[in-house]
């Protein structure tokens, strides 16, 4: 019985115990929700003790202990510096998701909340796993929650976007399990760490066809998670549908788990199929950037635009993980935590305006800097940190994820650093759209100022802004460790495959 | 010796007046405001003296720097949060926080009616900040910081008025054009980081000595090239100028501050700062040379026509930034420097002036609606009389000097470069004293329209006629005044002798001077010619020449270029084409697709169920057939 | 073999469940003709429950003693014990989940359970049979019962038809089965299942022959599974039989029919595997596809659930692919698993569709969950399970059946299998919809709470399809240690 194991739980002691709130008394299962998350929260920082100072050697907090006996299936859980900070995120936003569902939630509060707490054990489940089985439980875990979160609590066409968030990724998934079930039929057992020495030390040997099926199927998987253009038409559907909260966690923790699955499987178990792909890939995650960028230009509506941005922004994240460099790594995750934090944020002020005004069509708004300067201030924070100014976090990730990847392939930096120009181009207009010129009496009546739970909900958002911005050796570290171990794991292993193959493999790359 | 001290006082006058300033009074936020730069002003007063600047000897051979952390350290690249000082970094630090000093001073009383008076120091105070970590910085990432963070306080400032749609368009066209500076500007960072190894100023400028100078074009040209892409963008050159003029929509403290003495500066330095690569990349350092002649030169033929009196400044501006870049291409690094201080002076006290001018006129910009100050305004007529002359070139005054050292090397350099030059210094003295003349000379034509304070600047207290400024405006005009006139005794090109070598000057005042001089004299007369003596011939020359006018008046329609060319084609393509066609109806539909597939396969599924038993027989007969024949027919043992 | 004409007591031993079920079963006849007034009748109900736990037990401790039994007609062994146990609670379930609709329907009589305990009769001797006749006279048992419970509310038209359909269909193709018998026993000189393995083995007889005889036999299972595509009959007699009825006939007499399928072809046509599995790997193909493609446009819940039923008979077909025992421990598993989930599910159905059946639409489910959170978030687990989403009995059954299947090297039917659970969420999901993103409709508006009996079953499915989707591993070392070899 580790922290780590309490962390994990807790959400799901948390989830029964809503489930017997009675319903008359919604102001309860707020209150309850609150207080579960934070504590949950609380706990979870005492995770991050052990990665200060010395770092352990692989995993911390491990727990491994039979689940089913046949097919070994095992819970087997522990951290490392990939997984940790991705916890503590989700543990921070869930809290932050109640406060700002606060208000806007306000039928059916018990299972809204009930079902935000589910998701966090999901969430949290996939990123500690280490078990592969364990992990595609957890994994499939996390929709279902976030199916009825969109489906119940959304907008007008919630319905549609419910369904096809289900069966996009679910569509993907099932196409992992394919791959798990492969790779337990060939190793004998779903133990990540066994998995990865028997793959890493030849004692299973994939053809490299095979490597790259199995390959794929991760990859399709994860990059309908990230979404990776063109597998993203789910998101802004989903996030447009969907509630505050469920934005919140969509946008900051959900889509983590794709691009976390491409450092912690795609990279490490199959790294001859990774770099067989990597340019391809590349191409797609500049496309997304681009592309993801340009339609967030044009969007009438705040939360598509802030949508397609994530589009953008995660496109760095794949170009990051597939420069196959440190910097691009590190990049890569701590743009992983970035964007949790920033794009949460503006999800988090877009649920404000719109319990205002009750709209998302930006020609709604217009001038509310006026009625409320703190919310106009806030807003902008968050806006700049997303466009990556110095100094603020975003700017850390992107810049070291374009670094990373000029070394490897610089005409892939000059694209994706053009998204960056982009972004301004965007987020600018957006925020001049919305808070600048002059107010009208309508919109001025309905702008009160941020209210104190308002304030509760963004200010750590902020914080962590410029402190993950201007000292990133509070987090770096123990990220970095990790990131130059799988990188260290991820080293094409030409000894194993056969000459034809690895003839076969230049045409490949010369293609 | 502290040196975060230096930026972090104004940081904190920041923090006071942007968290407090709404609860405290407007002295309060004054002392705050302009006292934090004071007290940084102060400090690097005391830096320099303690390395030993204002004593003999030769202080600050090398840069001092001081670590305080590491900012981001992944792999083998490693940055810190260094500052350093070093001859460069102590002209920029004297100019900017002294310069800005004064102009906070100004401020308060310009600002004095304005709403939102905290919220505009706060950012005064962050620029500041921001300006001398640029200066400050130790490595391209620090730069970088600095680079950005004044970018985002001039964006902010310039849309300091943002229920005014013009203003807050502005605002963003500065900061998105400045990205795409900053676009190139990263990319050489990264170039820098691959082939260096380290971003550190010290690292990689020791590198580049050891190195050859590129003949031909090479990564080190690339890195340069990419490194003034960002300068054109900051320094507002040809491509990327179009923001500055724009930018005027901004209070006129912040057109004097950001966009004429410190900010729009930081190209310069940023080119000085990498000379070691531009000195082994001469096609970069040609390009810097070229783009700076056509930049001053076009600038120029734009503030001929310009009716704002702010709008002919800041043409101007874009132009003597053109000198300086002219200075940096042709070799001649430290005057360029020395046009950025001199410059420092008298643009920041024409753009004073200017204001209290406007203060005069209670908000009035249009140089057609005044005339006849210099009776209501004498101070301010005095004072803007010292600018202009001093950027006309006159000498002895600050500008001659600095502009002298630029065509000096220019001539070595290409001497057509020299004789557009001079032609330029010409232009340069008449749009000034042009201005100068519809301001202060001829018929008052205000009283026709003098209230209507429609200004840009929503800058109105209407009352009675023009009148002086309030002492807090005028002592700084007063100072700059004295600066631009005798600026250009403070040597800077013997300043930075270490750092570049000038080329030393032959006995007596060379020709090249004299012939510059004569060019700006030639450029006052005419000045005066058209709009003292004979004020018809200006229409009659705009009239018989109309078509080249129309063109200059619309500053060649390079906005419209730039809007129709690049602008609306990324709009309509990525609405009608990415968003509606590639999403809507490409991926999409063939996701919906295949559900609508599937649904169209089940209902033929459903149709096998006609209900009738004896078709339901005939399949059970049918599939039975077909297993048996596959069954024995089968193969298998 | 010497014929051992008087049974030793050990051999009735292993035969008592059977032999309780026919006497409750005829003692509730017996009743049903005495007892006149209605509380008198409401015993029947306790009773036969009473009888089927009791044989529950005898068949368990009997799994203690196996063996042969009457002369080798019927084998007791882990495979049989394990289906017999099944079937029974089967049976169980069925019951409690119909006294409630019985009475909704005014028609409690006891012929209903009387019918219900023989067809598990039936099809105990189904799953224990070790001999073709056995397993010929245990499948016309069970039927038979099965025919006339589709049809029980006799004035009800839609019953009618359903039994009608039903029986034609059926017996037609029991006779197919039986031409195969006749067939085997014309080649081989003998019913017994291991003596035809033999017999094949030694490959004396023309093996095309065999084949063809297989072939016969396998459309009569292929019926009663209703794999396609013999799977015609099937939606129209699950939307025409009384609810519980459709449950029913859904989970029991298929479980039991998939044993008798799995002993025949991996015992008696063993030898001559290559023959018939291609064939039943394009079955379950096909059932797959018909199954979970129709049932995307159904609007009608127990057509849907009947289309659902063809497509997991498909997935079951596919472990038999594999013809090896971790296939067929897969396959337990997975009967197992779907006894649960499909029982569960239609039990809800049968609260749901209240008197003369209603309510049968999707659609009327809208906004369940807002009046019976309860029933609706039963309801969800089923469909979850049906779904095969994690910690769900459904997900470990089609885990076990695709990973015996990877064992065996086929790629293809287990990506192919898995897509289709991908188009399956989309049906599944609708129900789901409505039950939650939906308003009330008058549908639910008038719903009181479901009677004890549906209770205890709904929370017992729910139940066992919690415990099977959490900890697998206890029924699958069962089904591992029974599994034939």
């Amino acid at each position: 019985m580790t922290i780590l194991d309490a962390v994990l739980f807790l959400p799901l002691i948390g989830f029964l115990l809503l489930l017997m709130i009675p319903k008359s008394n919604p102001n309860l299962s707020r209150i309850a929700a609150l207080v579960i998350s934070l504590l949950i929260f609380v706990i979870s920082l005492g995770l991050a003790g052990s990665f200060s100072g010395a770092l352990p050697e692989g995993f911390a907090f491990v727990h491994d202990s039979e689940w089913v006996s046949s097919p070994p299936i095992r819970y087997h859980v522990g951290i490392d510096g990939l997984s940790l900070w991705l916890v503590i995120l989700t543990t921070l936003l869930t809290p932050i998701s109640v406060l700002a569902s606060w208000k806007h939630i306000d039928h059916r509060v018990k299972e809204f909340f009930a079902f935000l707490i589910l998701l966090e054990f999901g969430l949290i489940g996939v990123f500690v796993s280490l078990d592969l089985f364990l992990f595609y439980v957890f994994w499939e875990i996390g929709l279902v929650p976030m199916y009825f979160l969109i489906g119940i609590w959304g907008h007008e066409r919630r319905i549609y976007a419910a369904v096809k968030f289900f069966l996009y990724t679910f569509a993907g998934s099932v196409l992992m399990l394919a791959a798990i079930i492969y790779l337990y039929d060939r190793a004998g057992t779903f133990d990540y760490a066994q998995i990865q020495s028997m793959l890493q030390s030849g004692r299973l040997a994939l053809s490299s066809q095979a490597e790259m099926l199995l390959f794929l199927a991760f990859f399709i998987a994860f990059a309908i998670k990230v979404p990776l253009f063109p597998l993203h038409t789910w998101l802004p559907d989903a996030h447009v549908e969907a509630p505050t909260a469920g934005s919140i966690m969509l946008a900051s923790v959900m889509l983590k788990m794709g691009t976390y699955g491409l450092v912690r499987f795609c990279l490490p178990l199959f790294p001859n199929a990774a770099h067989k792909s990597a340019h391809w890939i590349i191409g797609l995650a500049v496309i997304g950037i681009l592309y993801g960028a340009l339609v967030a230009l044009v969007q009438p509506n705040m939360k598509k635009l802030v949508a397609y941005s994530s589009v953008s922004h995660l496109g760095f994240v794949v170009l990051g993980v597939f420069s196959f460099t440190q910097q691009g790594l590190d990049g890569a995750v701590y743009q992983m935590l970035n964007h949790g934090i920033s794009t949460g944020a503006l999800f988090l002020l877009v649920g404000y305006l719109y319990e205002r005004r009750h709209s998302l069509e930006i020609s709604a708004y217009g001038g509310v800097a006026t009625p409320a300067p703190n919310l106009a201030i806030v807003f902008l924070i968050a806006t700049l940190a997303s466009i990556g100014l110095p100094m603020l976090n975003n700017f850390v990730g992107e810049y070291l994820v374009l670094q990373g990847a000029s070394y490897t392939s610089f005409s892939a930096t000059v694209f994706a650093a053009v998204g960056v120009i982009l972004s301004a181009c965007y987020m600018l207009w957006l925020y001049q759209r919305t808070f600048y010129g002059k107010a009208s009496e309508s919109l001025s009546h309905h702008m009160p100022d941020l209210s104190g739970r308002e304030w509760a909900a963004i200010l750590p958002l902020l914080l962590l802004m410029v402190w993950m911005g201007s000292y990133t050796q509070t987090f770096m570290p123990a990220i970095s460790a990790q990131n130059a171990r799988i990188l260290d794991l991820s080293k094409e292993r030409v000894a194993q495959t056969p000459p034809s193959q690895r003839a076969v493999r230049e045409v490949a790359n010369a293609r | 010796m502290q040196l975060w001290l230096i930026p972090l006082l104004p940081l904190a006058g920041f923090a006071v007046n942007g968290l407090l300033g709404r609860r405290l009074s407007k002295t309060a936020i004054n002392a705050v405001a302009a006292g934090s730069v004071l007290l940084s002003f102060l400090w690097v007063l005391k830096t320099l003296s303690a390395l030993g600047v204002f004593g003999g000897g030769t202080p600050l051979e090398q840069a001092y720097t001081e670590h305080y952390y590491t900012w981001i350290q992944s792999g083998m690249l490693n940055i810190g949060v260094d500052f350093a000082i070093d001859r460069l970094t102590a002209v920029m630090l004297m100019i900017v926080t002294g310069v800005g000093f004064l102009i906070h001073v100004y401020a308060i009383g310009y600002m004095a009616h304005e709403g939102g008076y905290y919220r505009f120091f706060a950012y005064l105070n962050l620029f500041m900040f921001f300006m001398l970590v640029l200066v400050l910085g130790a490595n391209f990432l620090l730069l970088f910081v600095g680079w950005e963070g004044v970018g985002l306080c001039s964006y902010l400032l310039i849309g300091f008025y943002f229920t005014e749609k013009f203003a807050t368009d502005a605002g963003n066209k500065a900061f998105i054009v400045n990205r795409i500076g900053d676009f190139g500007f990263a990319l050489a960072v990264f170039l820098i980081a691959v082939h260096f190894g380290s971003l550190d100023f010290a690292t990689v400028f020791g590198k580049v000595q050891g190195m050859p100078v590129e003949s031909s074009a090479g990564w080190m040209t690339a890195i340069a090239l990419l490194l003034f892409v960002g300068a054109t963008g900051k320094s507002a050159q040809i491509p990327l100028y179009v923001w500055l003029p724009d930018a005027m929509a901004g209070p006129t403290p912040v057109s004097a501050l950001i966009h004429a003495a410190t900010m729009v500066t930081a190209g310069v330095y940023m080119v000085t700062r990498s000379s070691a690569i531009f000195l082994h990349a001469h096609n970069a350092l040609e390009v810097v040379a070229i783009i700076g002649l056509a930049t001053a030169f076009f600038a120029a033929t734009m503030g001929l026509a310009q009716t704002d009196i702010k709008k002919v400044y800041a043409y101007s501006t874009v132009s003597q930034l053109g000198y300086m870049f002219l200075g940096l291409g042709t070799g001649a690094f430290s005057a360029g420097i020395f046009h950025v201080m001199t410059h420092a002076f008298f643009k920041a006290l024409l753009f004073l002036g200017a204001g209290s001018v406007i203060h005069a006129m209670s908000g009035e910009q249009d140089l057609r609606k005044m005339g006849g100050l210099r009776k209501y305004t004498p101070i301010t007529f005095w004072t803007l009389l010292c600018a202009s002359v001093a950027i006309a070139g006159v000498p002895p005054f600050s500008g001659y000097h600095s502009k002298d050292a630029i065509l000096a090397s220019a001539y070595e350099y290409a001497p057509w470069m020299y004789w557009v030059g001079v032609f330029t210094a010409g232009m340069t003295a008449f749009y000034v004293f042009r201005a100068f003349f519809l301001a202060f000379f001829g018929e008052p034509r205000w009283q026709a329209a003098a209230h209507d304070a429609h200004g840009h600047d929503a800058h109105g207290h209407g009352h009675g006629e023009p009148h002086e400024s309030p002492p807090s405006m005028w002592i700084p005009l007063a100072v700059l005044a004295v600066l631009s006139l005798a600026g250009g005794y403070i040597n800077i090109p013997k300043w930075l002798e270490p750092m570049f070598k000038v080329p030393e000057e032959g006995p007596g005042i060379p020709w090249t001077a004299l012939v510059s001089v004569a060019a700006g004299l030639l450029g006052i007369a005419l000045a005066a010619w058209f709009y003292l003596i004979s004020p018809a011939i200006p229409e009659g020359l705009a009239r018989s020449f109309s078509t080249p006018y129309r063109w200059i008046y619309n500053k060649y329609f390079v906005d419209e270029f730039y809007d129709s060319v690049v602008v609306e084609p990324m709009i309509d393509g990525s609405r009608s084409l990415l968003w509606r066609v590639v999403d809507a109806s490409g991926i999409d539909a063939i996701v919906n697709g295949t559900g609508k597939t599937a649904r169209n396969l089940g209902g033929i599924l459903k149709r096998m169920q006609s209900g009738s038993i004896r078709s339901y027989a005939a399949w059970v007969v049918l599939g039975s057939i077909m297993v048996i024949i596959a069954i024995t027919m089968g193969g298998g043992r | 073999m010497p014929a051992n004409l008087f049974p030793t007591g050990i051999e009735y031993y292993r035969i008592l469940p059977e032999i309780i079920l026919t006497l409750a079963g005829v003692a509730v006849m017996f009743m049903e003709a005495v007892f006149t007034n209605d509380d008198q009748r409401k015993i029947f109900g306790p009773f036969s429950i009473v009888a089927l736990l009791a044989a529950l037990v005898a068949s368990l401790s009997a799994s203690g003693e196996p063996g042969a039994a009457f002369s080798n007609m019927l084998i007791i062994d882990g495979f049989a014990s394990f289906f017999r146990a099944l079937v029974i609670a089967v049976g169980v379930i069925a019951i409690l989940s119909s006294t409630e609709y019985l009475r909704r329907e005014k028609s409690a009589g006891g012929e209903y359970y009387a019918l219900i305990l023989f067809s598990i009769v039936g099809q105990c001797v189904m799953v224990t049979a070790n001999e073709l006749i056995m397993i010929f006279i245990g499948l016309e048992i069970s039927s038979i019962a099965s025919y006339v419970l589709a049809g029980y509310l006799r004035d009800d038209p839609r019953n009618n038809e359903s039994a009608l359909k039903y029986f034609l269909l059926g017996s037609f193709a029991t006779a197919f089965l039986l031409y195969g018998v006749a067939w085997i026993y014309g080649l081989t000189g003998t019913t017994n299942l291991d003596h035809i393995r033999s017999a094949l083995q030694t490959s004396t007889p023309p093996l095309a022959l065999a084949g063809a005889a297989a072939a016969l036999m396998f459309v009569g299972f292929a019926f009663k599974i209703s794999a396609a595509p013999f799977h015609i009959w099937a939606p129209d007699v699950y939307q025409g039989a009384p609810v519980p009825v459709s449950g029913y006939l859904s989970v029991g007499p298929k479980a039991a029919a998939f044993a008798i399928l799995i002993r025949v072809f991996m015992t008696a046509f063993g030898p001559i595997a290559t023959r018939w599995e291609p064939i039943v790997w394009s079955c379950a193909l096909a059932s797959m596809v018909v199954g979970n493609f129709a049932a995307i446009q159904q609007s009608n819940i127990k057509r849907m659930l009947a289309y659902s039923s063809i497509a997991h008979a498909g997935y079951i077909l596919v472990a038999l692919t594999a013809n090896s025992s971790t296939g067929s421990a897969a396959a337990m598993f997975y009967l197992a698993a779907y006894a649960f989930t499909n029982l569960g599910a239609f039990a809800v159905v049968t609260y749901f569709s209240r008197k003369g059946e209603k309510y049968v639409s999707i659609d009327d489910f809208a906004g369940l969950s807002q009046r019976q959170p309860a029933m609706a978030a039963m309801l969800t687990i089923f469909l979850l399970s049906l779904i095969g989403v994690p910690l769900t009995a459904g997900f470990f059954g089609k885990f076990y059946i695709f990973k015996a299947v990877l064992d065996a090297n086929e790629v293809w039917i287990t990506v192919l299998g898995l897509l289709n659970s991908a188009v399956a969420a989309y049906y599944y999901l609708r129900i789901l919809v409505v039950m939650y993103f939906k308003d009330p409709t008058d549908a639910v508006e008038n719903l009181d709470a479901p009677g004890i009996g549906l209770k205890i079953a709904v929370y017992a499915s729910a139940l066992g399809t919690l415990i099977l989707g959490i900890f697998p591993g206890w029924v699958l070392d069962i089904a591992t240690r029974a599994a034939l070899k």
